[in-house]
C-alpha cells in the first residue's frame, strides 16, 4: 500500500498525468498507424531535405520501418513530449508547493525530511515512468499488429531508452527543485539543458572535430546507439539511469540540509 | 533537559542573510501550559515557530520540543504536534473532507468522529473544495487538521485570524478543552485580547528579541489606568504630583485627571482630604497600555530587566 503522501501526490497530479498519458499514447498510435500512408510523403521529404538537415534531426532514413519510427517517435517529438511531462511534474514535487505555500502542511507529515523528499519523488517518478514507457509498450503491440518489420527486442530497447532518458532528466529536475525550491528555475535549467544536449548530440554527428560532444549528451546514450537497428545497449541505459539516481540522491541530501519555504 | 518542558529554546537565533528573524531567544513552555506568543508583525513569531518545526534551521542556538530534537527526531515529533501555519495554504484541489482524510492517514489514522465533531463545533461544510472556501472557512479547516489527532503539543500561528467573533470564542473553548486534556498549546498573536483569556503565560517578542515572559494574571496589575476625579471645590495640583505611580496630573478647577501605574491607594488617600463628587477609573486596556509598554521603546529598559 503506497503511503498517504504518495497517494496524495498522485491525486494532486492526476489531471496532468491523464492529459500527458492520453497525448503521448495518441501521438504514438497515430504516427505509427500512418506508416503506410506516409511512405510516399516520407520519400519526398527525405529527397527534399538536405542530408545535413536529416542528420541534425536524427533521421537516417525514413523509408525502412525502423527508420520511420526513429524519425517520428524517437528522434524529436516523442522525447520532447515525455520530457516536458517529466519536467513539469517533477517541478511539482518540492518547488511548486514551496512557492504556493502548501509545503508546510505537506512537510508536517510525520516522516523525516529525506523520507518526505523520497516519497514525493517516488510518487512522481513512478507516474512519469508510466508515461515515458507508453510509446515503447504501445509499439510492442502496434508493430506486430501493423506488420512492421522490426525485431520486437529492438523496439523494447528503444522504449527502454526513452524511459532511461526521462529518468536522467527527472533526476536533474528533482535536484534543481530540491536545492532552489523555485519552479521557474527547475523548468528553465532542465529545459535548457535538454535542448542544449539535444543540439550537442545533433551537431556532433555533423562536424568532424566535434564528435566528442556526443559523449556529454544524454540523447546520445538514448538514441545515438541506434537501438531500433542494433538492439540493447545496457551500458548506455545504465549511464542514463546512473545520472538520474545520482542527481536524485544529491537532491535528497541537499534538501535535508536547507531551510524550507524562505 | 527536563521532560516537563514541552518547548525549550536556548539562544535560538535565525538570520535571513543579514536580516534578523529572531535572536538569542531563551524560552520555556511547560507541559500542559497554554502559552501566548505575542508581538507586533515582523517581531519574529513565525520564524520562531518554523524553527521549532524544523522548517528553518537555526543560525545559532538549539531547541528541544517535547524533549526531542526537531531535526533528528522529526518523524516522531511531528506525529505529536498539531500545527496551524500562519500563512495558510493547502496543497492540491481536494475537498476539505479528502484533505482531512489525507492528514488523518498520514498521522497513522484518526477517528473520523473527531473530525466531524470539530467540523460541527466550527460550523464548516467539509464537502466543499478547500480552494473555493472563504478565508474564515479555510482557517477552520486548518484548525481541524491541527486538533484532529489530539496532539500533545499544538503550535498555532495566529489561529484567530479570519475567524468571526463567535468562532473565535469557539476556538478559545477548544483551546481550554485541549488544556483540560493535558495538551500543551503554543499560540502566536499580535493582539493580546485574543490570548488573554486562555493563556497561562504570555511571551512577548519585539524586533526578533524576547522582551518579557509574564503570567497573565500579573498583566492587569502592571497596567496603567486613566483616572478622573471630580471634587466639590478646586484642588491644589501639588497634593497629587508627587504620589507614587501617579503621573500626567492635570487639574482644571475641581476636575483632576491623571494616569496611575499600579495600585490606586496613594491617589485615593490624597483625594480623601477633599470632598469627592465623582471618580472615574477607566478599565485597564491591556492592549493600549501593557503592550505599548513593551512594544515601544520606553518599555525596553524595563523589559531587559525582566528578561535577565
Ligand atoms: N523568508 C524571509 N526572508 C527574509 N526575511 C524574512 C523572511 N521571513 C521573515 N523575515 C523577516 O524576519 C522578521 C520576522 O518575521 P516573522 O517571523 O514573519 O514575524 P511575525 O511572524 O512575528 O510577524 C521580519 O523582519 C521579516 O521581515
Ligand atoms: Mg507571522
Amino acid at each position: 500500500m503506497p503511503t498517504a503522501l504518495v497517494r496524495k501526490t498522485w491525486r494532486d497530479d492526476r489531471r496532468a498525468l491523464i492529459g500527458w498519458a492520453v497525448g503521448v499514447a495518441a501521438f504514438t498510435t497515430v504516427y505509427t498507424g500512418f506508416y503506410s500512408q506516409f511512405q510516399g510523403a516520407a520519400q519526398l521529404k527525405q529527397e527534399a531535405l538536405p542530408q545535413g538537415m536529416l542528420d541534425f534531426l536524427g533521421i537516417a532514413d525514413m523509408l525502412s520501418p525502423a527508420g520511420y519510427l526513429q524519425a517520428t517517435i524517437f528522434s524529436l517529438i516523442g522525447p520532447l513530449l515525455v520530457l516536458m511531462c517529466a519536467i513539469t511534474l517533477i517541478a511539482r514535487t518540492i518547488a511548486r508547493p514551496e512557492e504556493d505555500g502548501g509545503m508546510e502542511l505537506l512537510l508536517v507529515n510525520p516522516v523525516s525530511r529525506p523520507a518526505f523528499a523520497g516519497q514525493r519523488l517516488a510518487a512522481t517518478a513512478a507516474a512519469v515512468t508510466v508515461v515515458a514507457a507508453l510509446p515503447g509498450l504501445l509499439l510492442l503491440l502496434l508493430v506486430p499488429a501493423i506488420g512492421l518489420d522490426i525485431a520486437l527486442s529492438n523496439v523494447a530497447a528503444a522504449g527502454a531508452g526513452l524511459v532511461a532518458l526521462v529518468w536522467c532528466f527527472t533526476g536533474i529536475g528533482f535536484l534543481v527543485g530540491a536545492v532552489t525550491g523555485k519552479r521557474a528555475t527547475v523548468l528553465a535549467v532542465t529545459g535548457v539543458l535538454a535542448v542544449a544536449t539535444y543540439m550537442a548530440n545533433a551537431i556532433s554527428g555533423m562536424a568532424d572535430g566535434l564528435g566528442w560532444l556526443r559523449w556529454l549528451s544524454p540523447f546520445h546514450y538514448f538514441i545515438g546507439t541506434d537501438p531500433l537497428h542494433t538492439g540493447w545497449h545496457p551500458g548506455a541505459l545504465l549511464t542514463l539511469t546512473a545520472v538520474g539516481v545520482v542527481t536524485t540522491a544529491i537532491g535528497v541530501v541537499l534538501f535535508d540540509r536547507r531551510d524550507v519555504g524562505v | 533537559m527536563t521532560s516537563d518542558l514541552a518547548v525549550l529554546t536556548e539562544d535560538l537565533t535565525k538570520f535571513y542573510g543579514d536580516h534578523r528573524g529572531v535572536e538569542g531567544l531563551n524560552l520555556e513552555v511547560g507541559t500542559g501550559e497554554v502559552m501566548g506568543f505575542l508581538g507586533p508583525n515582523g517581531a519574529g513569531k513565525t520564524t520562531t515557530i518554523r524553527l521549532l518545526l524544523d522548517f528553518l534551521r537555526p543560525s545559532r542556538g538549539r531547541t528541544a520540543v517535547l524533549g526531542l530534537d526537531p531535526r533528528r527526531d522529526k518523524a516522531a515529533l511531528h506525529r505529536q504536534i498539531g500545527y496551524l501555519p500562519g500563512e495558510l495554504a493547502f496543497p492540491g484541489r481536494d475537498t476539505a473532507e479528502d484533505l482531512l482524510r489525507f492528514f488523518g492517514d498520514a498521522r497513522g489514522g484518526v477517528a473520523w468522529s473527531k473530525v466531524t465533531d470539530l467540523a460541527g463545533r466550527l460550523e464548516v461544510d467539509l464537502s466543499r473544495p478547500v480552494r473555493t472556501m472563504s478565508k474564515g472557512n479555510k482557517q477552520k479547516v486548518g484548525l481541524i487538521q491541527a486538533f484532529m489527532h489530539e496532539p500533545a503539543l499544538l503550535i498555532l500561528d495566529e489561529p484567530t485570524s479570519g475567524l468571526d467573533p463567535l468562532m473565535q470564542q469557539e476556538f478559545l473553548a477548544m483551546v481550554r478543552d485541549a488544556r483540560s486534556a493535558g495538551q500543551t498549546v503554543f499560540m502566536s498573536s499580535h493582539v493580546l485580547a485574543e490570548v488573554q483569556h486562555v493563556a497561562d503565560r504570555v511571551a512577548i517578542v519585539r524586533d526578533g528579541r524576547l522582551v518579557a515572559v509574564e503570567r497573565v494574571e500579573s498583566l492587569g496589575r502592571r497596567a496603567v489606568r486613566a483616572v478622573e476625579i471630580h471634587f466639590h471645590d478646586p484642588v491644589d495640583p501639588a497634593d497629587f504630583t508627587d504620589l507614587p505611580g501617579v503621573s500626567d496630573v492635570v487639574v482644571s478647577g475641581p476636575v483632576l485627571t491623571c494616569t496611575v501605574d499600579g495600585r490606586l491607594d496613594p491617589l485615593i488617600k490624597a483625594a480623601a482630604r477633599y470632598e469627592v463628587v465623582d471618580l472615574l477609573s477607566a478599565e485597564p486596556d491591556l492592549e493600549e497600555t501593557f503592550l505599548s509598554f513593551y512594544y515601544h521603546s520606553e518599555g525596553a529598559g524595563d523589559a531587559h530587566r525582566t528578561r535577565a
